[in-house]
């Protein structure tokens, strides 16, 4: 693969939030939130994250278009450090990387009609002035499938579909390179999940982008990703193309993730044998030592407590954190 | 919004109507004797003198009557004429303030008014301004700082404040005199050459161009209006902190930031306003309480305002006077109210007067 084709490079990424505590509010400690985790994106393709709830997929997102600093770690942006850029210059860079949010009821701002919502960064960023910019609001309602007469509109005449067809038309009203979807689906229902992904599938072909989807729903992963990377507890378990993903699965987690998403033929999901991991995840404050899986892996051995398992390439493409693999 | 408010304003005289049965009820706790022994001197010497009150303004009527003639007005038994009435205007005769309750009250509005202009500008200014600064560094020293401030303005009496910035600066340093005006500056105030167009000297002074006397009403209304500001910033500043603490979290915010716009605009222009929804409603109804006359505040000042008014009337039980500034209070209290929710809508896209 030419480096060329890298879009996106994160490297040895770590995010810790500090712990206070006391009269005098000294910290005594850290959530782990990420890890160091490190992969590439390349251009026009979408990047899967996934990984269940507090593993740190939308925090990796956040920090990643800099929303956190990073507290250690690099993110080369077509081959930018954005870790070392300061304030104007990063804000600068925000107009190349835009995100969409989770929750389409609150990441509107109530207060703003549709029309200024999506202006105001075009504005900001000195992109469009007046009549122009009305006609690119126009121009961005019709590639969401939006009425344009919607524009002079608030939020909450919305619907939670509609809505999110109005963050992903803020988020494109910048031209961006890269767009970081952080659970674009899950607030939403079934029916319209699959209207959003097709959206965002016609926009990918239309306008060339490239999408970091960080999502929990392991078929639409499997739906609209190229290549996936598996995190749990901060740091990246597996990373491989989608179909090497799901049809060769090698990490312990990530065949219990596999064997958790159910099968519509009721023959086949009656006879399945499924993986059940035992406990929780433990506390990302005091990850386990050496494989932070081992506390729920079904084959973990002494070795897995001493030492952390190397990161290492076991096929072409295919990259994975095990000892037994 | 208009069907909104026409249906409002029609409500308006059923709940006036419920006040006054309010207040009037709590005449019946009056005597008779209590109620006629405003009007008479030297009671002891002149003992058939409350009788013939009692009679001619029939205060031993049954209080349902009372009200009747309270309110739509009595024919004199002499002339035949129909005198009083507050529904024909007239809230009756004021012993205290020597004149009819509303000469009175046209009086001493003014003087209040004033104060409230005035007070209301550090109050809703500042106290805003010191929220944001608050939320904005949320338990960093400034806020801690603003915190302790406002609680201690919070938790100070009225008289305590007022007294003891009284005793300062003007017992000892004779700085900031009290009343409204120094006796020059009201003997040019109420001469012909001196036109008064709303009553309020500050403004009066400047359309007449006489600095000198604006600049001396200003003096005056210095110690209430620091009194009034402070005990009221805290409150201000706490209700606007904490909305804005609770829309600076709001995922819009992040929205914001990832638009690519400085925390400075951010702040100004997608937290502020959405903070601000609550703080408006607060503001209005600080507004109408200034308005209503600040009882404590004003005593002590010897403002000659409707709250000191009315603290003599209560005290002298005149009764009349006393009914008469409470209707206009209410009066004023619905108005305000009505001001606010409106306001509410126009600022809030989300709420829709219906």
């Amino acid at each position: 693969m030419p480096e060329d084709r890298v879009i996106l490079k994160v490297d040895k990424l770590v995010k810790h939030f500090p712990i206070y505590r006391g009269v005098f509010q000294r910290q005594v400690g850290a959530v782990h939130a990420v890890d160091g985790i490190s992969f590439d994106v390349r251009r026009g393709e979408t990047f899967g994250l996934v990984g269940e709830s507090g593993c740190g997929k939308t925090t990796a997102g956040r920090t990643i278009i800099q929303l956190y600093k990073a507290t250690s770690g690099h993110i080369y942006f077509n081959n930018t450090d954005l870790t070392t850029l300061k304030g104007g210059d990063m804000r600068h860079m925000r107009k190349s990387i835009q995100m969409i949010f989770q929750d389409p009821y609150a990441s509107l701002n109530p207060r703003m009609s549709i029309a200024d919502t999506l202006n105001e960064p075009m504005t900001i960023h000195g992109i469009t002035r007046g009549a122009q910019a009305r006609q690119r609001v126009d121009e961005l309602l019709n590639l969401v499938q939006l009425n344009p007469g919607f524009a002079s509109r608030y939020p909450h005449e919305f619907s939670g579909g509609q809505r999110q067809r109005i963050g992903i038309a803020r988020a494109l009203a910048l031209n961006p390179e890269l767009i970081i979807c952080d659970e674009p689906i899950s607030a939403l229902d079934v029916s319209i999940q699959a209207q959003i992904i097709n959206l965002l599938e016609d926009l990918q072909k239309q306008l060339g982008l490239t999408y970091l989807f960080i999502a929990h729903d392991l078929s639409m992963v499997r739906h609209i990703s190229s290549r996936v990377a598996v995190m749990y507890l901060g740091i990246i378990v597996e990373l491989t193309t989608v179909k090497e993903l799901y049809n060769n699965p090698l990490h312990p987690y990530t065949q219990a993730l596999l064997s958790a998403v159910p099968v519509p033929n009721p023959v086949i999901e009656e006879k399945r044998q499924r993986i059940i991991l035992e406990g929780d995840v433990p506390s990302p404050v005091n990850p386990p030592s050496g494989c932070r899986f081992r506390t729920r892996c079904p084959l973990a051995k002494e070795l897995c407590a001493g030492q952390v398992p190397e990161w290492r390439e076991v096929s072409p493409g295919h990259w994975v954190a095990c000892h037994f693999v | 919004m208009i069907n909104y408010i026409i249906r409002r304003l029609l409500i308006i005289p059923m709940l006036l109507a419920g006040v006054t049965v309010l207040i009037f009820a709590m005449l019946s706790l009056l005597t008779p004797f209590e109620r006629a022994s405003l009007y008479v001197s030297d009671i002891p010497k002149r003992q058939g003198a409350l009788e013939l009150i009692i009679e001619k303004y029939g205060l031993d009527d049954p209080i349902p009557l009372q009200y009747w003639h309270w309110m739509v007005g009595q024919e004199d038994s002499e002339t035949g004429e129909i005198k009083g009435g507050v529904l024909r205007g007239d809230l009756g005769w004021s012993k205290v303030g020597k004149g009819s309750v509303t000469e009175v009250i046209g009086r001493r509005l003014p003087a209040t008014a004033e104060l409230a202009l005035w007070a209301s500008i550090p109050m809703i200014g500042i106290g805003i301004w010191l929220g944001v600064l608050s939320a904005v560094n949320h338990n960093k020293l400034a806020d801690q700082i603003l915190r302790v401030f406002s609680i201690v303005g919070w938790s100070i009496p009225t008289f305590v404040f007022g007294l003891l910035v009284l005793m300062i600066f003007y017992a000892k340093l004779g700085w900031f005199p009290p009343e409204r005006l120094s006796d020059w500056a009201s003997q040019i105030v109420q001469s012909d050459s001196f036109t008064r167009y709303t009553q309020m000297n500050t403004i009066d002074a400047l359309l007449n161009l006489r600095l000198d006397i604006f600049f001396d009403a200003v003096r005056h209304l210095v110690l209430p209006v620091t009194t009034l500001a402070y005990l009221n910033w805290a409150y201000m500043l706490r209700v606007t902190r904490s909305s804005m603490l609770d829309t600076l979290n709001q995922d819009y915010m992040t929205t914001a930031r990832s638009k690519g716009l400085a925390e400075k605009v951010v702040v100004r222009r997608h937290a502020v306003p959405n903070a601000l929804i609550p703080v408006v409603t607060v503001a209005a109804l600080m507004m109408i309480g200034l308005l209503n006359g600040v009882v404590i505040t004003e005593t002590i000042f010897s403002y000659p305002g409707m709250g000191s008014f009315l603290a003599i009337a209560a005290l002298s039980l005149d009764v009349v006077s006393v009914l008469g500034i409470t209707l206009f209070s209410s009066f004023i209290l619905v108005f305000g109210n009505l001001i606010a929710d409106v306001l509410y809508g126009v600022i809030d896209p989300r709420i829709r007067l219906q």
